[in-house]
């Protein structure tokens, strides 16, 4: 039976990384169940191999820019639209090499996308997701898998 | 000594430098490359003391740099910083000639663990 990490998991693992690189609050990030705006923002990595599927990453586009701010360490109002692909690219990465060493292998982790808006990978289905919110602004990390 | 932060991620390369700082090597000149093609350049122009790199980068991954280095005649002392940490990545990390693996996220002291016996 081959396991799959859990919404609790999903939740832990991002803390880590939050905590770790971008609020050193542990109660900064809260789960909380909320609507997520179209014109969100998605950071996504890919695998293939014994588990092919993608790990998501979405957040409001106010989230994003604050999240980029901590990275760079710079004021949220002077973040640019690299920054902040850059900054979900990496987090996704993070959060996706994670959930990936629960996985069974061997599999490859691709490089990150980022994109505004919902992203749609074909042919694969949402195994677990968990709510967040941080700084009053929605965050949702999910684990998808190729339908088999 | 110099040290080279080799990511993809601009973000995740101040991340490192910050970290190393907070680690206590703020004396050590960083430098850094964009991917492994561009680490190969300066290593070629300005040979590094010790190489933290990336695992997963475009045009040139960290795997695939630290083979060329060795191919090269390179010695330099070499460790990844990458988000995949499974114990088979660390095993492909040392069997490449890899020194160690810090997983991402990291703390200072996840750096004095592994460049302190290197950089002494």
């Amino acid at each position: 039976m081959t396991y799959i990490p859990s919404a609790d998991d999903l939740e832990v693992i991002t803390r880590e990384v939050w905590t770790s690189f971008l609020d050193g609050d542990p109660s900064g990030l809260i789960a909380a169940s909320g609507d997520m705006p179209d014109d969100k923002i998605t950071g996504c990595v890919y695998l293939s191999g014994a588990y092919t599927g993608s790990i998501m990453l979405q957040c409001s586009p106010p989230a994003a820019r604050d999240a980029a701010a901590a990275l760079y360490s710079i004021a949220p109002a002077s973040v640019t639209q690299t920054e902040v692909v850059d900054a979900l690219g990496e987090i996704a990465n993070m959060v996706g090499g994670n959930v990936k060493s629960m996985l069974p292998g061997p599999s490859t982790l691709s490089l990150p996308s980022v994109v505004q808006g919902q992203l749609s990978v074909p042919g694969t289905r949402m195994v677990r997701e968990v709510q967040l919110s941080w700084r009053a602004q929605p965050l949702f990390v999910s684990l998808w898998q190729q339908a088999s | 000594m110099r040290i080279l932060i080799v990511d993809d991620s601009k973000a995740m390369r101040m991340i490192v430098a910050r970290t190393l700082r907070m680690a206590g090597y703020d004396e050590h000149e960083l430098i850094e490359a964009v991917d492994g093609l561009h680490a190969l350049e300066v290593v070629a122009q300005e040979p590094p003391d010790v190489v933290l790199c990336d695992w997963n980068m475009p045009q040139m991954s960290g795997l695939e740099l630290l083979t060329a280095l060795r191919s090269a005649g390179w010695r330099i002392p070499f460790g990844f910083v990458t988000s995949e940490a499974s114990p088979q990545m660390r095993a492909a990390a040392l069997e490449a000639g890899a020194m160690f693996l810090v997983a991402k996220p990291f703390t200072p002291e996840d750096f004095q663990d592994v460049l302190d016996p290197v950089l002494a």
